[in-house]
């Protein structure tokens, strides 16, 4: 039997690759390929070149601050420049969407600005062109423009019938077939390959915790399994079909149905079902919450008025200008731990619920295995939901930590005494500046990556079993005739 | 006869169906527009009972020092969508709707974003312009790539072409069946929308609609074109599908990359920082240059005192003042480099009916890049008549209670632009012709076989 399948295998592959079609198509693919390669490879080196020269002059107009009051500097702030993974120039993902930069300030927890979409026309409805597109919604499509025939034609024109009378199993015929597609998406799948390990070679410097390589083994061993699966599904419904007509009618349908209908009508409905506040509505909530604990700037706020009593009581002092260290630094500190986590809470919340919209894709992967290979593509290209919130979540610990160090600095250094007119001002030297830490962009662990990817890893092992049992179902049940 | 060419089209169980699926995804897209401009008028709402519910707490806590309270308002400035805008939603629910903002610094302000799920962005809003746009033309396809190869396969074609002296007429009356039931159907989803949602019959819904139409027509002309190279049904299907994947979905997302690549807006990013840099090194400074820098832009405060020995608010928000004085360069360069994405997209496309359609839905609905440039512009105006109402009640310390605040309530954005006929209607016409003319060029050349 496997010699069959080798010999049916080569037939298909050299019927294949002399066809004028084939040529044609390929030269297509090849153009498309180098295009979302480059412009994948601009925009992230323009994009990275960009954030991290902003990033470092926010930091250095940082340290170029004078000796002042650390709660200035906690208002003064910096920023955060999201830093896209090099692996983006393969799966462009939701970066396009995300917010790129942050300011980030005492108080206040600000939105992630400037994403690409907010400066775009509405031509990004469309869609962008990615290598990863072309692979996950291109390629099954070309795929089934080359497979649709092959057995259905065999069975019309009656070749099909002297090939099992030579004593080609229905199963040899499904395997060689799938096979001879399968290598052919591989010749499809090399020059993506070489392209993005091309522009990772191009690149000098790799983050080492990006694990590029790692990373890309596992995206080629993905998308190889998800050809493997577009193949076999191409070669069984010819198989099981009448005419090649029908064959590519049902083989159209499903890659509608896969690639365009269910992504979004899905999506819409995760939405619709759970629907989401806007920022007002959101911004109100935690204005509320805050509001009933109290106002850390107010002297007189109850709540601060006891939290003052008992810091008092615990120093066995009876006022604040006796306290060993500034009181308005601890109030403050205090208020930034509760409006902190008051504010942690609700976008918690809100994230919860965007969890909610995206679990009905997610789980979707097993109806739609499009759906599950996109989701961990984005995921291991770090353009994804999640790649966004590590950013976002570490963007807000930095956060936190600078107005909390400028608050400690201010309880450390600053006198409860307010100075006469012509003395000394409360001000702290300028190396404190520097000694803070910058912000470091990080990646995320593929364990992390790994653990929210389960449902889908677990669903794109279902499919590629599925793909076997596909084959052995409808060589069981096909007809010659 | 055109009533047995009806039944005999309708009759057929895969046309059912078709009908059936696009009908239903159709009501959906209209339901979750209808659920979009809930959710902005929802958000419209909320700020105006948040804005009035802030005055008062802050004006009822703040009543000695103009300058402190004013450090607290924001004042709403709404983008509220036309109703059509739930037809096309563009790029709406990226860019906030409603600008909320305090009298300082503007530019740290106005490119706030909405907080929404990334991944609904990605996948894309389900509405009635998508169904439009990449959903009916599929519907088109399907009934159209078998219009004459089935007819030559089941061998009635030589039945018909003996029958008629002109061929041609029978493959245009098969298609006007077809193109009457498309349009049927698009017009039972327009009236469904306009009962749900309640849409005004006016001239934007008449645009839309025009839009729509010839977008039809467009794919008809298309399909027709492929219909008389006389093909087989499978590759009928194929060049058909093809062109879709080409124009619908290849072009406009390769010409996308383009612009992203040829334009990317770093001044956004100098904006943020500059911003910043300007207001905040101004504590650094001198107050008496901060003020002479102020007075410079805006002379007719400089008769205020401003050196008092108590904390003066009037160098305060000379402060903010400067930080958007010295980014308003980059600020600008900014939007330049906006308008240019959106010429530039325009431009292209005029050559590729699928992206005009999309750049028309979304400027009649006031929803694409175009419209928010102009909202941001008029946020700026806004800012500044809200800023320089209140200055002299902080300069000249005014008392809290003296001013009016019942009458400070949102203010709405109004769009200007009325719709261009032409440039709207232009390029569908062209390309319908041509392909039409070229079809009937080619079908005649064939002769009948």
């Amino acid at each position: 039997m496997k010699n069959q399948i080798k010999i049916i295998a080569g037939h298909f592959l050299k019927t294949t690759i002399r066809s004028k079609a084939l040529v044609a198509i390929y030269i297509v693919w090849l153009l498309l390929v180098v295009y979302a390669a480059f412009t994948g490879y601009k925009t992230y080196t323009t994009q990275n070149a960009l954030r991290l020269q902003f990033q470092q002059q926010a930091r250095q107009s940082w340290e170029a601050n004078p000796d002042k009051h650390p709660h200035r500097m906690a208002h003064f702030g910096t920023f955060a420049f999201r830093i896209k993974h090099p692996l983006s120039v393969f799966d462009y993902g939701m970066e396009s969407y995300t917010g790129n930069a942050v300011y980030l300030e005492a108080h206040k927890q600000n939105t992630v600005n400037f994403s690409e979409a907010g400066f775009s026309t509405g031509l990004l409805r469309f869609g962008e062109i990615s290598p990863a597109m072309l692979i996950q919604m291109l390629l099954p499509l070309i795929l089934f423009f080359l497979g649709f025939n092959t057995v259905a034609q065999q069975r019309e024109n009656g070749t099909l019938k002297i090939l099992l009378s030579q004593g080609a199993g229905f199963r040899s015929i499904i395997w060689g077939n799938s096979l001879g597609l399968f290598t052919l998406s591989v010749l499809f799948l090399l020059p993506v390959a070489l392209a993005t390990v091309f522009l990772l070679y191009l690149q000098p410097l790799l983050p080492a915790d990006g694990l590029v390589s790692l990373r890309s083994i596992y995206l080629l061993l993905i998308c190889l399994a998800y050809l493997w699966l577009v193949s076999t599904v191409a070669i069984c419904i010819s198989a099981s079909s009448n005419s090649g007509r029908a064959a590519l009618l049902k083989l159209l349908g499903i890659w509608l149905v896969m690639a365009v209908v269910l992504p979004k009508t899905l999506q819409s409905i995760g939405s619709a079902l759970h629907p989401a506040p806007g920022k007002i509505e959101f911004d109100t909530a935690v204005e509320e919450d805050i509001l009933k604990i109290g106002n850390s700037h107010n002297p007189n706020d109850p709540h601060f008025k006891r939290l003052r009593d008992s810091v008092l009581k615990a120093n066995g002092v009876d006022s604040v200008s006796q306290l060993p260290f500034n009181y308005g630094g601890f109030q403050m500190r205090e208020g930034e731990r509760l409006s902190a986590e008051v504010y942690n809470n609700h976008l918690q919340q809100l994230y919860n619920l965007y969890e909610k919209q995206n679990n009905i894709s997610n789980y979707s992967a097993f109806i739609d295995p499009l759906i599950g290979i996109k989701n961990i593509s984005m995921a291991l290209s770090g353009t994804d939901f999640k790649a966004y919130r590590y950013f976002q979540d570490n963007a807000e610990a930095y956060r936190y930590f600078l107005a909390q160090t400028m608050n400690e600095l201010q309880m450390e250094h600053i006198s409860n005494v307010k100075p006469a007119h012509d003395d000394k001002p409360q001000i702290i030297g300028r190396e404190h500046w520097r000694e803070f830490p910058d912000f470091k962009y990080t990646h995320q662990s593929l364990i992390s990556i790994a653990q929210q990817q389960q449902l889908t890893i677990m669903a794109l092992l279902v499919w590629f079993f599925l793909s076997f049992a596909l084959i052995y179902f409808i060589a069981e049940t096909a007809k010659a005739l | 006869m055109y009533r047995l060419a009806f039944k005999n089209f309708i009759r057929s169980k895969s046309v059912i169906i078709a009908i059936t699926i696009f009908l239903l995804t159709g009501i959906i897209s209209i339901i979750i527009g209808r659920q979009f401009l809930e959710k902005q008028q929802a958000a419209a709402n909320a700020v105006t009972a948040l804005q009035k519910e802030q005055i008062n707490r802050n004006v009822h806590h703040i009543q000695d020092q103009f300058g402190l309270l004013m450090y607290y308002l924001r004042f709403a400035f709404i983008n509220k969508p036309d109703p059509i805008a739930s037809l096309a939603i563009g790029q709406q629910d990226v860019n906030a709707s409603i600008q909320y903002l305090t009298i300082r610094g503007l530019e740290g302000q106005r490119y706030d974003t909405d907080l929404f799920n990334p991944y609904n962005q990605l996948t894309g809003n389900l509405d009635l312009s998508f169904v439009i746009l990449f959903l009916l033309p599929l519907l088109i396809i399907a009934f159209n790539f078998n219009l004459l190869s089935q007819e030559t396969e089941h061998g009635t074609w030589s039945l018909v072409s003996i029958q008629i002296n002109k061929p041609i007429k029978y493959i245009l009356f098969k298609l006007s069946i077809r193109l009457i039931v498309v349009l049927v159907l698009l017009s039972v989803l327009l009236t469904l929308a306009v009962f749900i949602i309640g849409l005004p019959l006016d001239e934007k819904l008449l645009a839309y609609t025009i839009i729509a139409i010839l977008y039809v027509v467009f794919w008809f002309a298309v399909s027709f074109l492929i219909i008389v190279l006389r093909r087989s049904s499978a590759i009928s299907a194929l060049l058909l599908l093809s062109t879709w994947v080409l124009i619908c979905l290849l072009v406009p997302a390769v010409i996308n990359n383009f612009l992203t690549v040829r334009y990317p807006v770093q001044e956004a990013y100098s904006t943020f920082i500059k911003q910043r840099d300007g207001y905040h090194t101004r504590w650094d400074k001198s107050t008496d240059s901060t003020m002479q820098a102020f007075f410079k832009h805006y002379p007719q405060y400089s008769h205020y005192v401003w050196n008092s020995p108590k904390f003066n608010y009037m160098w305060y928000y000379a402060m903010q003042q400067l930080g958007d004085d010295e980014s308003a360069a980059e600020s600008e360069a900014m939007q330049q480099k906006l308008a240019l994405r959106q010429q530039s997209a325009s431009i292209a496309a005029l050559f590729f009916p699928p992206m005009h359609a999309q750049l028309e839905f979304t400027d009649i609905a006031g929803t694409g890049l175009r419209q928010q440039l102009q909202f941001l512009d008029s946020t700026a105006v806004f800012h500044e008549t809200t800023k320089l109402h209140f200055y002299p009640g902080i300069f000249g310390d005014s008392t809290v209670v003296g001013e009016d605040w019942s009458r400070h309530v949102p203010k709405y954005f109004r769009r200007s632009g009325a719709v261009n006929w032409a440039s709207l209607v232009a390029p569908f016409v062209l390309f319908s012709l041509v392909l039409g003319t070229g079809g009937v060029y080619i079908f005649n050349r064939n002769g009948i076989k």
